[in-house]
């Protein structure tokens, strides 16, 4: 216990690691999280002096468009739908910013572009949502449903995959529910997705040092002579990586959800994603998909944490393990888009590669004849190629540690 | 307690690094003496078990140390001669992690730490980081890492590079104190510290021990092969050119006094003198090429 304490003490006494966490907190809650709440994000968006052109009113504005969004609570109906699109075009109609940008507009615009593309008018200048004519807004659900069905067949689903999804979507709750979301949306298709880069940087900047660092510290050969030996210290080091990890994923996640709950509150935790990307298929609500998203980080964090090792145990510099641990990110991320499809799938399944936003996504792995949804694997591969990874980190360097 | 080394052997593929060696060491402090590449630090690497033997085997009262695991490693203290630390660790820090990785009991390396720190005269920067410590204090931070288990064994390599000359003397005056009821094995270039506190020395030549016994006993080998004359330092070329010179001091007048280490008597002037550890050092060594390892 008392070798953990000290050896996890001796992570977080590195200059790097103690300005890299304070960078993370500074990138990941001020910026991504304060200031994203109380300026660039939420704030009301008619200040022109500003370089982001938003006030820095962000909890008021919030709560004027939670305010706003009550009078529409309740079942997603034909009617309740163009009443919401006429009420926009009402305000938008006279040109004061304020007048309609507590609307939920990007949602509605969304829907409306998603399910009724044949009303778009390609010579408008305009967002759809200003032009349309509410009335024509009929069909709501039979609209999704169709548009499933169609964005299936064109993404090559076959009739089994398709069959696959479309059963999953019959378990989604109909009517649908409205409450305001925009802040949900924020968190789960945007914020969380983005903390994973910057985890793993922050991650491999702690982590990389952990075996190699006693060849560049040459302490390598006292280790090896004392007491509890390679193979014992090996496993406190892997313990002591974890731990880090473990407490720069709760740093980020308590904060980000304290933040969260302070600027918007619990409501609108039970409406399904649908609110967030209309044609997602898992019946699921956007807690439940916050929740994924966070146990996507903490999963993929650890799984990197395990691959970080083994770099760390089969090179002998610092700079070298750092440089490796972070090409296994950002080098797949870079060269993703030039592979075929099943390409960058399999490149999807290493730590922060892939995406938790695949919760809104209707993509599929083919595994021993099953065909799996893709957020089970991308939550389940990467911790195990870490776990995958450790024996051979402890062994590697086990072995370099004697010679 | 004994320490054996039964025809302990390594090679680096080809190469030779310690050649079928055979000693045995009771308590007592053992000098080890050799060129650069003698195999010394090859041989302590061994009975440090950081090195797996080609072949033979180290016994710690008759048991393979390779089997005692981390039974052993318990008894033993180890000073490498590329003492690594961690920069940004302050000296009782460090003391404490290292104590951890032996598996004392944080109550007692608290203890142990602050008092090795007073022995070594570290107390006063206890607190301050290695990063800022000179060479020799660095060097008496290795010193007092190797001591925190109060090892039976203590394997030292190079210990008294960096320090000079009173912080050597203290160094012989902690292991002359530590030494009893322990193996203390030391190695060192310089010939005076073992004279001084070792009881028995190994001589080591490409690999291979090629005189162990006291120092007295030793430098018995080098009875009647030093010679001290003067020569006029004009000659002074032609003398370096054909015999291994211990030592030149300059006279007046053009006149230098050699010591000269030779089996044959050098010159009809040359008066035969008491040998040290020094010229029988020069005697098997009497260029730096050690071999191998």
């Amino acid at each position: 216990m008392e070798l953990l304490r000290l050896e996890h003490k001796k992570i977080w006494h590195r200059k790097s690691v103690l300005i890299g966490v304070l960078l993370c907190f500074l990138y990941v809650i001020i910026f991504g999280n304060l200031f994203s709440y109380q300026w660039f994000t939420f704030g009301s968006v008619d200040d022109f002096t500003s370089s982001f052109g938003n006030r820095f009113d962000g909890y008021s504005n919030i709560r004027k468009k939670q305010e706003y969004a009550k009078q529409w609570e309740g079942d997603l109906t034909d009617e309740k739908l163009q009443a919401m699109v006429r009420n926009y075009q009402e305000r938008a109609g006279s040109n004061d910013i304020s007048e309609y940008e507590m609307t939920d507009w990007k949602a509605l615009n969304s829907w409306i572009q998603t399910l009724w593309p044949e009303l778009e008018e390609g010579d408008q200048p305009y967002i759809m949502l200003s032009y349309v004519d509410p009335s024509r807004l009929t069909g709501f659900e039979q609209r999704r449903e169709k548009a499933l069905e169609n964005f299936l067949d064109m993404n090559g689903q076959t009739e089994k995959e398709k069959e696959y999804f479309l059963n999953m979507n019959a378990k989604v709750a109909t009517p649908l529910q409205y409450r305001w979301t925009e802040g949900w949306t924020f968190i789960t298709a945007d914020f969380v997705s983005q903390c994973g880069v910057v985890l793993a940087i922050f991650l491999a900047i702690g982590i990389a040092p952990m075996f190699c660092g006693e060849w560049h510290d040459h302490t390598k050969s006292l280790i090896a002579t004392t007491k509890n030996g390679r193979k014992k210290i090996a496993g406190v080091k892997v313990m002591a990586a974890f731990l880090f990890a473990l407490e720069l994923f709760g740093i980020i996640t308590a904060s980000s959800v304290f933040l969260q709950i302070v600027f918007l509150g619990p409501e609108g935790w039970d409406m399904p994603i649908q609110c967030i990307k209309i044609l997602a298929a898992a019946p699921w609500n956007v807690l439940q998909a916050e929740i994924y998203e966070y146990v996507y980080l903490l999963l993929a964090a650890l799984g990197y944490t395990g691959i970080v090792l083994l770099c760390s145990a089969l090179t002998r510099s610092n700079y070298v393990s750092l440089l490796i641990s972070l090409g296994i990110v950002f080098v797949p991320m870079a060269v993703s888009q030039f592979l075929p499809l099943w390409g960058q799938k399999l490149l999807d399944l290493i730590p922060f590669v892939g995406n938790s936003t695949d919760i809104f996504r209707t993509n599929m792995y083919h595994l021993f004849g099953l065909r799996i949804w893709s957020p089970y694997l991308l939550i389940t591969v990467p911790i195990s190629l870490g776990v995958i990874s450790l024996p051979f980190a402890v062994h590697f360097w086990a072995k370099r540690a004697k010679i | 307690m004994e320490l054996s080394l039964d025809r302990l052997t390594k090679h680096y593929h080809s190469q030779i690094a310690v050649d079928c060696v055979s000693a045995s060491m009771v308590p007592g402090v053992y000098g080890l003496l050799g060129a650069n590449g003698a195999g010394k630090t090859t041989l302590m690497r061994m009975l440090c078990g950081i090195l797996e033997p080609t072949s033979g085997d180290i016994l710690y009262n008759g048991r393979s140390i390779f089997d005692m695991g981390g039974a052993y490693r318990n008894l033993l203290g180890y000073l490498p001669q590329e003492f690594g630390y961690y920069p940004n660790y302050t000296a009782k820090e460090f003391l404490l992690y290292i104590a951890a990785l032996k598996g004392i009991p944080r109550r007692i390396a608290l203890k142990r730490s602050s008092s090795l720190l007073d022995t070594v005269s570290l107390a006063n920067v206890a607190d301050k980081k290695i990063k800022t410590f000179s060479g020799g204090m660095k060097q008496r931070l290795g010193i007092a890492q190797a001591l925190l288990n109060d090892p039976k064994i203590l394997v030292l390599d190079e210990p008294t590079a960096g320090l000079d000359p009173k912080e050597r003397v203290r160094f012989r005056n902690i292991i002359s104190e530590f030494a009893n009821d322990k193996i203390v094995l030391l190695s060192t270039h310089i010939v005076s510290d073992i004279e001084a506190i070792a009881d028995q020395v190994f001589l080591m030549k490409k690999g291979s021990l090629v005189l162990q016994g006291s120092v007295e006993d030793l430098v018995a080998h080098a009875q009647g092969k030093v010679w001290e004359f003067t020569i006029k330092e004009a000659d002074l070329k032609k003398w370096e050119l054909n015999y291994t010179v211990a030592n030149l001091r300059h006279l007046d007048r053009g006149l230098a006094t050699l010591r000269i280490i030779s089996d044959q008597c050098p010159s009809s002037e040359a008066v035969s003198c008491e040998p040290g550890l020094e010229d029988l050092y020069l005697l098997y060594f009497p260029t730096e090429e050690g071999g191998q390892g």
